[in-house]
Formats: C-alpha cells, sequence, structure tokens
C-alpha cells in the first residue's frame, strides 16, 4: 500500500482520489480539508516539503505539493483543485516553514491566495505589478517599468517615458 | 657630533665649502633665522618626497606580493614589472570626479582626509632612519608617536561622520573602538622598553640596542622582550588596520567602511596615509625591538648611509610580513578582536611590564 | 543607555552578497536584530519563457539559472522530460553526464571556498580556486565549445562524444586536483581566525534544517544523511562507489567541511567513471527518429529533433545539484511545448533558512553563514 493509498484509508472524506504519478503516489485532496490532510502527512513522516507548484488551467487552478519523507524514503504527491474565480488555499507555513517562500513565489507567479501565511506579499516581483505572469491570461502587451521611489521601495508604472531607453 | 639632520645638512654644506658664504649672506642682511627656516624647509620637503615614493613603492610592493602568493603576476603592463603603476593610479586618480554626497557635510567631509594625513607624516618627525638621520631627536619622542597615533581615529571618526552613510558610520566606530582598545597594549608594552632605556628619546632607544652578546646576538630588545615584541607586533597591525584586523576597511562587510563614499584625490589621501602610516608603524617596530638602524658599519662608506640601507632592510622585512599575513588569514569579527584586545593583550601587556620590572631592578641585564 | 534602532539595507549593490540579493536588516548596533531578505532583481521570468519556448529550445535557459553549474540544470531538466516521455538514454551518455556534472560539483566547490574565504577577508582562495576552475573551464570548452553555459545535455542524451585528449587532460586534472585540495586545507583548516569565525555560528539544528526545507551541504552540514544520489538513485550513480559527505554540528564550519569532503568524494567518482566508461560511442537515443549518435562531430547534433511532444502527464524530477536538490515539475499536455515549467532552485529554498540563522548575530556572521549556504543569484531569481 502506497502513501496515497494509506492517507485515502486515514482520510477517507479528505481525499478525492488516488493515482500514480510517475513512479511516485498521488492523491487529490479536497480543498476544505487540507490543513487535516497536512498534519497526518505531516504525521505519517513526510518531514520534506519539496516544492509547491501552482498551475492554471484557465477553467481551474492546481496547486501540487511534492513530498518526501527523508524517514521512510517515499515520495508524496498532493493535488488540491481550486476554482478559477479567487483562489484561496489553507497555508502550510505552520507545518513546514519551508513553505513560506514557496507559498509567496506561488502568489506572487500564479495568483493563489495561502490564508493564513503569516506575510503573503510578493516576492520575486516588486510589489504593485499588475498581474500574475504565470496565469495564461497574462497581459503581455502592457509593458511595466520598475523605478526607484522616493523611501528606497520599488515602485511599478505603466509609464516608461520618463526612462531612458534604446529605441 | 652631529645629531640630527639638521646638523647634517649643515655639516654637508660645510664640507662642500659653501655654508660659511651662504650665512654670511643671510647675516649681512641681519636674516640669518631665515636660513634656518629654509634648512628645515629642504628637510621637509626631503621627508615628504620620501614618504610619497615610499608609499608609491609600498603600494606596488603589496600587489606584487599579494600576486606572489596568489601565483599570479600582478602589475606587468606600465613600466619595467609595473613598477610605474602607482604613478598610473595616482594620474586615473587625480582626473577622477569629486563626489560629495548631497546629505553630507561638506566641510568636515573635505576636511577628513587631510587629518588622517597630517599625522601620518608627523609620526616620521622622531623617527630615525638612521645615524643623525632623524628630523628632530625629541626628548619624548615615543610618547610623541603613541600620542600621534593616537590621533587618526579621531579623523576616521570625522570622515565616518560626515559622509552620512551608514557603512562608513559602522567603520568609523569600528576604527575607534578598535584604536582604543591597542592604543592601551600598545603603549603597555613601549613602556617595558622604556624601562630598560630610561629615556623616551628614540635615537637613545636604538642606542641601547648596540653591541652584541657574546660576539653573535645582537643586543636588541626583542631578545629580551620577546613577549612584549608578539603583543606590540600584534598591536601594532590593529594599529595600522590591515588584514586580520581591518575594521574600518572590512570590506566584504562594509562595502568600503569609513571611505565608502569619498572619490578621487580624497580616496587617494586616505590610502596615502594607510600605506604612509604602515611605513611608519613598521619603522617604529624597528626602532624599538629590531635594533633600529644597528647594524654592521662599512669601510669607507659614510655610517649615515650604511644605517639607513640598515633600517630600510629591516623595515620592509617587517612590512612583507604585515603583507604576508594579509594574504593568508581572514578578518576576524570586530567583538573578538576587542576580546582579544581587552581580555588577553592588555593582562598580558601588564604582566610583561611586571616582570620587565623585576628584571630592571634585579639588574640581570 | 538609550540607543537608536538602525536600518541597514545590505545590497542589492554589496561585495558579498554574491548577486543582487538585499538584506533588510534591523540592527541594534552590530546585532541584527530582524533581518528582511529581498529579491527578484534578476528575475527573467524563466519558468514563463519555459512555457513559450519547444522542449528543446528550453535547455539554454537553464544553464542561465545557476551559472555555475550549468550541467546538473541541464541535466535535471532532460531528466524530467525522460521520465515523462520514458526516453531510455545509452550507458555512454550517462556516464559523459555523470563525468561533467561531478567534474562540475568540483568547481562549484570551488568558487563556494574561494568566495566564502574572499567574504571572510582572505582574498588568495578565490585566486587559487580560480586556478584549478580554469582547467575545468578548459575541458568543459573541449567537450562542448562554452565555458560556462554548456547546452550539452540534451533529452535523449548528450549533443556529442568526448573529444579526442579529453581522459589525458581530465586524468591529469585528477591528478592535480588531489594534491591542491591537500593545499587548500592546509590553508583554511588549519587557520585559527577561520576556526574561529566559522565555528558555532549560524547553527541550525536537524530538525529545524529539513523544517526549513534546507537541501544539499547545507542538509548534510546538520547531521542528516541525506543524499538524493543515494535516495533516489538515477543515471549511473547505483554502480558507483561514493559516501554521503556528512557533519553533525550544523553550524557554517561544518556546511564548510562537507563541500571539501564532497570534492575529494568527486574526484573518487571521477576516476571511477574514467576507468569504467563504455566503448560502443553511441551517445543519444535514436527514438523519436532521432539519427543514432555515433561519435561524429558536432555538425550531428543537428540530429536532436528541433520539435518533439512527450505524452501528456505531470511529473516532478529532481537530482542532487551542487547546491542542493534541484527538481524540474513539467506539466505536457502532448503538444511540443510544455505547459507549465517549475523549477525548484536549490538556492531559493535555502535561503529560506538564512533569517532563522542570522538573528541574533551580528553583520560579519551574517556574510560568513551567507557565504556556507552558497546561493547563485540567477537560480534564486530566475
Amino acid at each position: 500500500m502506497n502513501a496515497a493509498e494509506e492517507l485515502k484509508r486515514l482520510l477517507p472524506n479528505a481525499v478525492v482520489s488516488t493515482g500514480i504519478q510517475i513512479n511516485k503516489p498521488l492523491a487529490v485532496i479536497r480543498k476544505e480539508e487540507l490543513l487535516k490532510v497536512a498534519e497526518d502527512v505531516k504525521e505519517m513522516g513526510f518531514d520534506h516539503l519539496s516544492v509547491i507548484t501552482g498551475i492554471d488551467y484557465t477553467d481551474r487552478f492546481e496547486v501540487v505539493y511534492n513530498f518526501f519523507s527523508y524517514g521512510k524514503k517515499q515520495n508524496l504527491v498532493l493535488k488540491v483543485i481550486l476554482g478559477h474565480d479567487n483562489p484561496e488555499i489553507d497555508s502550510l507555513t505552520t507545518f513546514w516553514k519551508g513553505a513560506d517562500w514557496l507559498e509567496r513565489e506561488t502568489y506572487d507567479l500564479v495568483g493563489i491566495r495561502f490564508t493564513g501565511h503569516p506575510n503573503l506579499t510578493r516576492i520575486l516581483l516588486p510589489e504593485g505589478w499588475i498581474g500574475h505572469p504565470l496565469r495564461k491570461d497574462y497581459d503581455m502587451k502592457t509593458e511595466q517599468f520598475v523605478m526607484l521611489g522616493e523611501d528606497g521601495e520599488d515602485v511599478v508604472s505603466t509609464d516608461g517615458s520618463k526612462l531612458l531607453r534604446r529605441k | 657630533m652631529i645629531e640630527n639632520a639638521y646638523q647634517l645638512i649643515v655639516y654637508v654644506l660645510t664640507l662642500l665649502g659653501v655654508y660659511e658664504w651662504i650665512y654670511g649672506i643671510f647675516q649681512s642682511f641681519g636674516i640669518d633665522y631665515v636660513l634656518q627656516i629654509i634648512i628645515v624647509f629642504v628637510e621637509i620637503v626631503i621627508l615628504f618626497a620620501f614618504v610619497l615614493v615610499t608609499v608609491m613603492f609600498l603600494t606596488w610592493m603589496e600587489r606584487k606580493v599579494v600576486a606572489m602568493v596568489q601565483s599570479r603576476y600582478g602589475p606587468m603592463v606600465t613600466g619595467p614589472r609595473g613598477l610605474l603603476q602607482p604613478v598610473m593610479d595616482g594620474v586615473k586618480l587625480i582626473g577622477k570626479e569629486d563626489i560629495i554626497p548631497a546629505k553630507a557635510d561638506r566641510w568636515i567631509f573635505t576636511l577628513a582626509p587631510f587629518i588622517v594625513f597630517i599625522p601620518a607624516l608627523l609620526v616620521f618627525i622622531p623617527l630615525p632612519f638612521g645615524k643623525s638621520l632623524i628630523i628632530s631627536d625629541l626628548r619624548v619622542g615615543l610618547l610623541y608617536i603613541i600620542a600621534i597615533s593616537a590621533m587618526s581615529p579621531v579623523a576616521l571618526l570625522l570622515a565616518g561622520w560626515a559622509s552620512n552613510n551608514k557603512y562608513s558610520l559602522m567603520g568609523a566606530m569600528r576604527a575607534v573602538a578598535q584604536d582604543i582598545s591597542y592604543t592601551i597594549p600598545l603603549a603597555l608594552t613601549a613602556i617595558a622598553v622604556v624601562m630598560f632605556t630610561g629615556s623616551l628619546s628614540t635615537v637613545d632607544i636604538v642606542n641601547a640596542q648596540g653591541g652584541t652578546w657574546f660576539g653573535i646576538i645582537p643586543k636588541w630588545f626583542i631578545f629580551i622582550q620577546p613577549l612584549g615584541f608578539i603583543l606590540f607586533l600584534i598591536a601594532s597591525i590593529a594599529e595600522m588596520g590591515r588584514i586580520p584586523f581591518d575594521f574600518q576597511e572590512s570590506e566584504s562587510e562594509l562595502v568600503a567602511g569609513f571611505f565608502t563614499e569619498y572619490s578621487g584625490m580624497k580616496f587617494a589621501m586616505f590610502f596615502l596615509a594607510e600605506y604612509a602610516h604602515l611605513f611608519a608603524v613598521s619603522g617604529i617596530i624597528v626602532t624599538l625591538f629590531l635594533g633600529g638602524w644597528e647594524g654592521p658599519a662599512l669601510p669607507f662608506i659614510p655610517v649615515q648611509l650604511t644605517s639607513l640601507v640598515i633600517f630600510l632592510i629591516k623595515t620592509y622585512a617587517v612590512i612583507f610580513f604585515a603583507m604576508w599575513l594579509r594574504d593568508t588569514v581572514p578578518r576576524v569579527r570586530i567583538d573578538q578582536l576587542l576580546n582579544l584586545g581587552w581580555k588577553i593583550m592588555v593582562p598580558l601587556a601588564v604582566l610583561n611590564l611586571l616582570l620587565t620590572g623585576f628584571i630592571v631592578v634585579a639588574g640581570v641585564i | 543607555m538609550e540607543t537608536e534602532e538602525l536600518l541597514l539595507n545590505m545590497g542589492p549593490v554589496h561585495p558579498s552578497t554574491h548577486g543582487v540579493l538585499r538584506f533588510k536588516l534591523r540592527m541594534d548596533g552590530e546585532i541584527i536584530k530582524e533581518c528582511n531578505i529581498v529579491m527578484g532583481y534578476l528575475h527573467r521570468g524563466t519558468e514563463k519563457l519555459g512555457e513559450m519556448k519547444t522542449y528543446l529550445q528550453f535547455t539554454p535557459y537553464t544553464d542561465r539559472l545557476d551559472y555555475i553549474s550549468a550541467f546538473p540544470n541541464n541535466y535535471a531538466y532532460a531528466k524530467a522530460i525522460e521520465e515523462l516521455a520514458g526516453i531510455e538514454v545509452p550507458l555512454r551518455a550517462e556516464y559523459i553526464r555523470v563525468l561533467t556534472m561531478e567534474l562540475n560539483r568540483i568547481i562549484n566547490h570551488l568558487v563556494f571556498m574561494g568566495s566564502l574565504l574572499m567574504d571572510l577577508g582572505a582574498a588568495t582562495m578565490i585566486m587559487w580556486g580560480f586556478r584549478e576552475r580554469e582547467k575545468a573551464l578548459q575541458l568543459f570548452e573541449m567537450l562542448c565549445g562554452a565555458r560556462m553555459t554548456f547546452n550539452y545535455i540534451k533529452p535523449g542524451g548528450v549533443r556529442d562524444d568526448l573529444p579526442d585528449g579529453f581522459i589525458p587532460k581530465l586524468n591529469e586534472f585528477l591528478k592535480d586536483m588531489e594534491k591542491r585540495i591537500d593545499d587548500y586545507e592546509q590553508l583554511i583548516n588549519e587557520n585559527e581566525i577561520f576556526l574561529m569565525r566559522m565555528k558555532n555560528i549560524g547553527v541550525i539544528s536537524a530538525q529545524e534544517a529539513i523544517n526549513y526545507g534546507l537541501t544539499g551541504p547545507a542538509l548534510r552540514g546538520s547531521g542528516v544523511s541525506y543524499d538524493i544520489r543515494k535516495l533516489e538513485p538515477y543515471s549511473i550513480y547505483p554502480d558507483l562507489d561514493f559516501k554521503v559527505c556528512v557533519q553533525s554540528e550544523g553550524d557554517s564550519f561544518a556546511r564548510y567541511m562537507v563541500r571539501v569532503d564532497e570534492m575529494r568524494e568527486s574526484l573518487h567518482i571521477l576516476r571511477q567513471v574514467v576507468d569504467t566508461m563504455p566503448e560502443a560511442k553511441i551517445v543519444a537515443q535514436a527514438k523519436y527518429g532521432i539519427a543514432p549518435m555515433t561519435g561524429m562531430p558536432s555538425a550531428v547534433s543537428t540530429y536532436f529533433p528541433r520539435i518533439f511532444a512527450p505524452p501528456a502527464g505531470e511529473v516532478y524530477s529532481r537530482i542532487e545539484a551542487p547546491k542542493g536538490e534541484l527538481g524540474f515539475y513539467i506539466v505536457s499536455d502532448g503538444t511540443t511545448k510544455p505547459y507549465r515549467v517549475k523549477i525548484r532552485s536549490p538556492s531559493f529554498c535555502n535561503l529560506t533558512a538564512i533569517p532563522r540563522m542570522v538573528v541574533g548575530l551580528k553583520i560579519p556572521d551574517l556574510i560568513a553563514a551567507f557565504g556556507t549556504i552558497d546561493v547563485v543569484l540567477g537560480d534564486v531569481d530566475r
């Protein structure tokens, strides 16, 4: 029995389906039950949160968590499916500190909000950037410029006329 | 008996047979003191030129030593083996824009580089370069040197404060903390030397180191005061602000420390002062512990010349050591440095002083 | 005494932030009270670019992530696609891949040692390190014409076979390197000041290190015996004899020592690879209509498919890059371009632990701890 099936046995209500994602057990999780699942996953020994990936499927968002257990030497993939309007999901920072920046990055680039995150701000792009680049409907035609504001913080504007630019 | 450089100049002029004549001219106008002033002025010009050339040579030497350690060539393009590199650097620095930050304190910012440079030059006055090659044999020579050296943190603080930059300020604060905690062991170990000579005059100190024991070991204070020498060396390197104690600069932490905001000639002034200081402090180490200009005299060559050469050889050996050290060790942390200064160096210096007292009173040496 | 807190902006332009990283420090004198990290100055939108390029077009972009060690980046991406499409790679190609990656691990650690010592104020090590690195770079140049951005490992194999005279030159390098590592250790490890600066600085326990998602030498320095090369063996690593270098203290010095030991292990691996390299000169997979590569000159590299479409699916594939766990999460929708490329970069995730490590320490300690995490800003910002 792989880790995903074990999770299904523990929390039958939370797990929608299980499967295999190229050698790794995969469990699709109900969004509301994520925190409960996370607690169990941590107790099962999955102490390493490898990566959080947000994917925009135009009709839905998927958030994929890749776990690894140093003790059991096993992988586990959790997947949560979110609606396309106003995607929100619980933050896992209380269980894995490493989730902090990964969630911020997902928020920054894909635009998924993590409720309960201590400091959900943009991380790679400056504050004030319009849109989330890794969404499929991101407007790539509008140029955005980053300038240094009065207090040393970055200011984003779509007006590049004041910049020295090579035409 | 020729005692200092002034008398030496007079003596040389007399030998050439022109002194009486020149003196006569000045005396006929009743302004013979003007001649004295001119001679002193000549002394200063020679000293200044010597310091500048030395500094230029030291910058070249530093690069070459670093390059040697790091298996590179170092400067090779300008002049033979890159000897003219310092000249090029100077030309470049003069050509640089002189930037004064908008929020800096203009006057202090401009003044600070000069205040740094002046003590670095003043230290040379009681420094005996050779027999009778001394600007002025002050009776309080050693005290004077320590007092003048203690001036430089003031200038660094001015520079750091006036720049209105957080890195500069932190660099300046570090420099001051470091100088205060290292001037004390420096002075205490110097006092131990003075206890042997009974005089603060640098010439007396050097003279006391003349001669040998058993015909082989020179009577240098390093052999009587090994602990004192080590303490003095460490404290001097901290005074000079060189790796492993280069906190005023510490480029990987504070960008460039107190001269972060300086450019062009003002930056060059700090650079000059740093290397002039390196030479001066090395000279002081040689004077106090390595027998100064004492050494074998050669026939037919004036003793002034041989003693100068001996002094320079010893000084450059100390400088080479400082450069070598810089290439080998990392920087210590500022609090570790202060701990070392107050908790180890100062007690050891006092202990050294105590031991010296016993030896002197017992009259062993 | 009343004191005022100081807000210090370290970076984005600072000598020891290894690029354009910014620490926002709240300081009490020299003591760090709070550390916030601001990044993104080098953000180039690599993941977005991945969605817009074909699978093979994206390989050169992976070079630019961690530009100090680009071979593992190439390989991680290629491995993800191979897993996705089920491509078998010829054995010789795998040997060449491991050879390049381990060589790259050595030079990555050389740069690490150099820049760490530079941050601590000793400039000699970086020159010594770069002297040896230069020799390795010349080997890479022989191999693929590039010194830092290789684009050499492709899905299905490698671009070219080893050139003539490569193995003797490599052997020379290996022999030389052995002695050099001893030299470095003599220069650095026996230096009291270095030990004073590194021991008990930036300590992080094994539990916390895992919780913060640290990987690579940073985690092994905390006493976790982990190495993806052992845990999830890929390529020819199962056939090779090497050990996982672990130190238990979890301080800066432990992280440094792990890397020094790893350099020795990499030399050991390289020697095995050279000894057991298969003779069959096939270095690329013939599937998907690619002609088999038989050690012909580089013009043959055009045989790699310009366009190919792996089956629809998702894969997360990770390798042990010199800096830690480097993973690619690739979503394919069956077209010629990836639907989504997510890069799990070791530098980014390891950096998370820095604020935890340095609060309460001083600026010089921040630099020492940050140096031993070993980040490359291209990898952090992507």
